[in-house]
């Protein structure tokens, strides 16, 4: 079978990051990341509990590209294995004929650990304890291990418990949207109702806010929420999402201070709003949430950070707190699905592409917001769909 | 004892420096031509040397081209105001900023007479301190007055000698005055020069304090004004004094300020007498304005209470411990004005 | 003897026009047989004695006692005089505030008065930075008066600074400075630029407070205001005159010394900006051609500091002092004797040039919601009568409208720009949905009371100042703005006046008749 794989050749992945420095997106063609003639994927156990499948639709996500480019952390290679196929952004067919998208985080039941670690026996399979341990390959989730296969291959295995049915009304379209969505209800339960503040807007941004747009009261003092987007089309999209007000980056500071009454000293302000959700994870992203979160405020990242270089004097004066949040739980799928369906979210696939045209999808992933994209996809279904583009 | 010197034998047996030795060499002989020279000029006859005059004769005496009759006509003609410019923009401008640093107010005062097409001459009358006055008010008075400004100096002062006068005329375009007695041929001269166009500085006192203190205005500037019709200036001058005042040997540098006030003309029918009365007081009150403000030189102007620049009635060193409370009411002690440490004994 | 404004036919020898474009102009040919452009009148002859002149207007005022026996000792004595914003640009030294203010404090010194206060009264504007209160009242009064906090400016947002002197039978509160409030007399150093300056505007707008100023500074009375420029058709002023008599009856005596300057705009080297192009002579051009071209060479920033650094020789016209409307009368007299030109009937397109500068921008930048207002608040503005465009025509406007704001001038006018804007530009949804926040934000507060920024609530006033004209033309067009910053305005960018002409003729057809503004120096239109 056809699959794209990324393997760990050092130097490739040098390669890929001096490619990426110089020419943002063309790292794709010279990187880590090849496309092979590879053995499909082994059921791990053969007692039933594994499926194989068929993806249909992967999307590429911002995790994907920060390993292909090699900006990704050191932290993860004990926590991923090689060569593996990536891809977890998945709707797939199964074997037993379901329709479904993949919960791709690899938890303690998918390893055949038994009994499994405190988080995931709570049901918080995001914070599993064991995820490079049991029977399968180190692998923090399906696409980053060796013995699953990912989505960006025409094969890959499943462990039941990953497995979530999606209604027959959804397309493939909003379906592949239901994993990046089920992260953003997880996100979005960070807004509690106050001011808050969502930076960047791209496709974790706009689905956290459609997230918490959905499910925020309707009276007026919900919020507000206010949404950074550096292009016209992100602008469009948060604006119709129900953002109270959209700025650009710049704009951040002012509106903000604007809107919550504070003073300001220096460029810090000395009030704020009380929750930010930074779907960037930048040096300069985290440093404008510190700038605007209000004092004993709470910085959510949502988007994946490296190593960053912060001034973290007003996190230590002003009391704020900074939390990760990472994936999402089984239940977070459910309502994710409704989500997708009800705001048609598989609009936000703006383009896909056969897996043999690899690098220009990746190309396109990277330079998403300049190219008037949100979310590129790889189409794997037997018989490609013409491409079509979604406002 | 030179010649003995110079025929010494060179180092060059000894294997020493030849650039050595031939520095020596030459050193040696410029200083023997040096000294030749000099008794030639010792030994020079009459030709060479002014003649010596017989006991038996009286020579006439030529007629006095120094003082008051200095002619100075010269020095108002193309090159000299050429050379003269250079030297106030110059070297003059230098001198007065390193030794005075004159802070100059008012001269928005002079901004209405300024634009006014012709431009009208002027007579500026400065209190008189120090010598130093002259060349602190050329500096100070805006264009284009300066470049065709005449300074009334004491002949006895300034023109004893052809040297000093023909540099005081050059550069300080200065016209010799008798300080005690306005001449008619010295004040018909003003006059001539005031109806070319020349502006005039005049030091209304006659001469420079001599302990500090300012003296009364004499009724030159005042004359002059009511003959030509010019506007009098009064200008006020503070710190000249300190750096170089009368006695000093050499300057002390320091900070000065130059104040000018309102143009002044003689009212209809108003003596010389009064007029000048009245520019002092315009004086006074600018002393005022210079070490407090305008605005309350203004009302004690009003009420005649300004500081007179003569200083108090009494004499000796309450005097001269009067002259230090006043300078010591600058702006900076308005606001923060010190404590007396002495009881006013006034 | 100067010759009169006057309204040019444009015909096919006409020289091409000179266009303001911020800090910079251009020539552009207009449409000959369908244009005209409208010359402001030549400088009249000012005053030799200017301060005879003053001394005369305070020793025989109108309608009131001569100064001297107004004054006491041991009275409260307010002199307030006009800010930065007056005159334009700003006037070569001395200026006249400071001849005014000394002749006044020269009586008041012969009067025996002690108690001095000199108030700059801004109202809303920004503060004045040292340099420019020292040019307006001189070195020798700022130096006498402002270490001993007896010169300082007015603030609108000082709660014991103010005082509530009672309401008109219309309900609009009358708050001004207390201290001019509690003065035995208030002597006011007025500059009367525009007819639109002086009178009871004087006190009642520059001391006042917020509270005060909304109620005629709001898109409803701004639009009722039928010029500016003429006091009997303004409800802006109406209003304040009804705030005079609550000043008159419940206030302290006002003393009002009001002057008029003539239109001699720019100095030696740039005299050709206000000279007729046929008649510019052989260095007129080269200066053109010189300062263009080295203009076109100048990072703007550059440029703003040159251009502002120009000094007008304005002079002095007439001054009169006493009672504030009869003094306002003779003040309107004289400024329509320089300004006024006679235009018959309206056009179809208005052109006019956007100069560097308005009365909100000096030593600053003119951003975009300043070149809104001066489009349509001011040049709109300048008539009497009727307007000069037509009712549905079109105003088109020259200038490069970049998105640049002084962050220490205009903090507000940014997040206007950025938060308001961007949702409306609507002067009656502004004001109901935005201002209030605006004027009540603490941090504008801080900035205008302790920095030199301009009110918040001030950019809106400057929106609802072009209120009459956003709803009386039908387009409004900028000539080489920023596309996206003209866009936000709510008006159309156009690259060149051509193209402009073109996007008007779907408004007003193609053989629309156009006037241009030929302006600075100021005039008034008299349209009949």
């Amino acid at each position: 079978m056809k699959a794209l794989v990324i393997e760990r050749k050092l130097a490739r992945f040098a390669a890929a990051r001096i490619t990426s420095m110089v020419a943002p997106g063309r790292a794709g063609g010279h990187g880590p990341l090849s496309c092979q003639e590879v053995d499909a994927p082994a059921l791990p156990v053969t007692d039933g509990s594994w499926h194989e499948l068929r993806p249909r639709l992967s999307g590429i996500c911002g995790s994907d590209l920060a390993t292909i480019e090699g900006y990704a952390s050191r932290y993860f290679e004990p926590i991923v294995s090689f060569p593996f196929t990536p891809g977890h952004e998945v709707v797939a067919d199964a074997d037993d004929g379901r329709r479904v998208v993949v919960v791709p985080v690899l938890s303690c039941a998918t390893r055949g650990i038994d009994p499994p670690c405190g988080p995931c026996a709570a049901g918080q399979i995001n914070r599993c304890e064991r995820t490079a341990f049991g029977h399968l390959s180190p692998g923090l989730q399906t696409g980053f291990c060796a013995d699953t296969g990912g989505g960006w291959g025409q094969r890959m295995v499943a462990h039941d418990s990953q497995l979530v049915d999606v209604p027959a009304e959804l397309t493939d379209e909003q379906a592949v949207m239901v994993e990046p969505t089920a992260c953003a209800v997880h996100a979005a339960k960070a807004f509690a109702g106050r001011p808050t503040v969502i930076i960047g807007a791209g496709t974790l941004g706009l689905l956290t806010l459609a997230a918490i747009t959905a499910t925020r009261g309707r009276t007026r003092n919900q919020g507000p929420v206010i949404v950074t987007a550096r292009y016209p089309h992100q602008v469009a999209a948060a604006k119709q999402l129900g953002a109270d007000r959209v700025v650009s980056g710049p704009e951040l500071a002012r509106t903000v201070r604007s809107l919550t009454g504070s003073m300001a000293i220096g460029d810090q302000l000395t009030g704020g709003v009380s929750t930010v959700i930074d779907c960037v994870g930048s040096s300069d992203s985290l440093a404008q949430a510190l700038q605007v979160v209000a004092p004993g405020g709470e910085v959510v990242m949502v988007g994946m950070p490296s190593n960053v270089q912060l001034n973290m004097t007003t996190l230590w004066h002003r009391e704020v707190a900074v939390r990760g949040c990472y994936a999402y739980r089984r239940a977070d799928f459910d309502t994710a699905l409704d989500l997708v369906g009800r705001l048609d979210l598989g609009r936000f696939v703006t383009q896909t592409y056969p897996i043999h045209d690899y690098a220009a999808a990746i190309e396109h992933a990277s330079n998403a917001g300049r190219r008037g994209a949100i979310k590129i996809a790889f189409d794997l279904r037997d018989r490609p769909r013409p491409i079509r583009s979604v406002r | 004892m030179a010649r003995i010197r110079n025929g010494r034998p060179t180092p060059l047996a000894t294997g020493g420096n030849v650039a050595r030795a031939v520095r020596t060499r030459t050193a040696g002989e410029a200083r023997a031509a040096v000294a030749r020279g000099r008794a030639r000029l010792v030994r020079a006859q009459f030709p060479l040397r002014a003649p010596t005059v017989p006991r038996t004769v009286e020579v006439p005496e030529d007629p006095d081209e120094l003082g008051a009759n200095f002619d100075t006509e010269w020095a108002r003609r193309g090159p000299a105001k050429a050379v003269r410019r250079l030297i106030t923009a110059g070297p003059l401008a230098a001198l007065i900023t390193v030794v005075a640093d004159p802070t100059v107010i008012g001269r928005d005062r002079l901004d209405d007479l300024r634009r006014a097409e012709p431009v009208a001459p002027l007579i500026f009358a400065p209190n008189h301190h120090s010598h130093l006055d002259i060349g602190l008010v050329i500096r100070s008075i805006p264009e284009p007055w300066r470049s065709t400004v005449t300074v009334a100096a004491a002949a006895d002062y300034f023109f004893d000698t052809k040297l000093k006068g023909t540099v005081a005329a050059l550069a300080l375009n200065a016209l010799p005055i008798d300080r005690h007695e306005v001449g008619r041929t010295s004040s018909d001269r003003i006059r001539e020069l005031i109806d070319d166009g020349w502006s005039l500085v005049i030091f209304p006192e006659g001469g420079r304090s001599p302990d500090g203190w300012g003296q009364g205005f004499k009724g030159g500037a005042a004359y002059l004004a009511a003959k030509t019709g010019v506007a009098v200036v009064p200008v006020f001058l503070d710190g000249t004094g300190a750096i170089f005042g009368k006695g000093m040997k050499r300057p002390k540098p320091g900070t000065t300020t130059v104040v000018f006030g309102t143009p002044m003309r003689p009212a209809e029918g108003e003596s010389t007498r009064r007029f000048a009365a009245r520019i002092e007081a315009a004086v006074t009150v600018l002393g005022d304005e210079a070490l407090t403000d305008y605005w309350t030189a203004r009302r004690r102007a009003a009420s005649g209470t300004n500081p007179k620049l003569s200083g108090p009635d009494y004499t000796g060193w309450r005097r001269q411990w009067a002259l230090g409370e006043h300078r010591r009411s600058a702006p900076a002690g308005v606001r923060r004005r010190q404590r007396r440490r002495w009881p006013d004994l006034g | 003897m100067p010759r009169p404004g006057f309204v040019l036919d444009v015909d096919r020898s006409t020289p091409p026009t000179l266009f303001w474009r911020g800090e910079g102009f251009s020539l552009e040919k207009l449409p000959a047989d369908r244009s005209r452009v409208i010359y402001p009148a030549e400088p009249l002859p000012a005053i030799d004695d200017v301060d005879g002149a003053i001394r005369h207007a305070l020793l025989h005022p109108v309608d009131s006692d001569p100064l001297p026996a107004l004054l006491f000792p041991g009275m409260k004595l307010t002199i307030a005089f006009d800010d930065v914003s007056l005159p334009l640009p700003k006037m070569r030294k001395p200026d006249i505030r400071q001849r005014v203010i000394e002749a006044v404090l020269d009586l008041a010194a012969e009067a025996g008065v002690d108690d001095v206060h000199i108030i700059a009264a801004l109202a809303l504007h920004r503060r004045m930075h040292e340099f420019e209160l020292r040019h307006a009242v001189g070195d020798r009064v700022y130096d006498a008066f402002a270490p001993r906090g007896l010169l300082y400016q007015h603030d609108a947002e000082d709660p014991a600074g103010l005082a509530f002197l009672g309401a008109t039978p219309q309900g609009e509160e009358v708050e001004i400075n207390k201290r001019a409030a509690e003065s035995d007399l208030l002597v006011y150093v007025n500059i009367n630029l525009v007819a639109m300056d002086g009178g009871w505007k004087s006190t009642a707008t520059g001391l006042a407070s917020y509270r005060s100023l909304r109620h005629h500074h709001n898109p409803a009375t701004m639009q009722a205001s039928r010029s500016f420029m003429d006091q009997h058709r303004s409800e802006l002023h109406k209003s304040n005159w009804r705030m005079g008599k609550v000043m008159r009856d419940h206030g302290p005596k006002v003393f009002q010394i009001e002057t008029t300057l003539n239109t001699d705009t720019f100095p030696k080297g740039f005299e050709f900006l206000s000279r007729r192009e046929w008649e510019w002579t052989m260095r007129d051009r080269a200066s053109y051609l010189g300062v263009k071209k080295s203009l076109d060479r100048t990072p703007a920033k550059l440029a703003r500091k040159i251009f502002h650094s120009i000094e007008a020789p304005h002079q002095m016209t007439s001054v009169q002092a006493g009672e504030v409307e009869a003094v306002h009368r003779i003040t309107t007299e004289h400024v329509f004797a320089q300004q006024l030109v006679e235009v018959r009937g309206q056009t179809d397109i208005l052109t006019m040039g956007i100069p560097y500068i308005s009365p909100y921008n000096v030593h600053s930048i003119l951003n975009p919601i300043l070149v809104m207002c001066m489009g349509l608040g001011y040049y709109f503005n300048m008539y009497r009568g009727m307007p000069l465009v037509r009712e549905g025509g079109v105003v088109i406007m020259t200038h490069p409208c970049p998105p640049d704001f002084h962050p220490v001038h205009h903090p507000s006018y940014i997040d206007f720009y950025e938060q308001v804007l961007s949702e409306t530009t609507d002067p009656v949804r502004m004001s109901t949905e935005f201002e209030e926040r605006f004027a009540t934000d603490d941090w504008y507060r801080h900035l205008y009371r302790t920095s030199y920024a301009y009110h918040g609530v001030h950019p809106f006033y400057m929106w609802y100042w072009g209120s009459h004209g956003l709803q009386h033309v039908a387009r409004t067009i900028i000539v080489g703005g920023d596309p996206k910053t003209v866009r936000r305005l709510g008006f159309t960018p156009a690259s060149t006046l051509d193209d402009a002409l073109e996007i008007a003729s779907d408004v007003v057809g193609r053989s629309a008749t156009i006037t241009h503004l030929h302006t600075p120096p100021l005039m008034v239109a008299d349209v009949s």
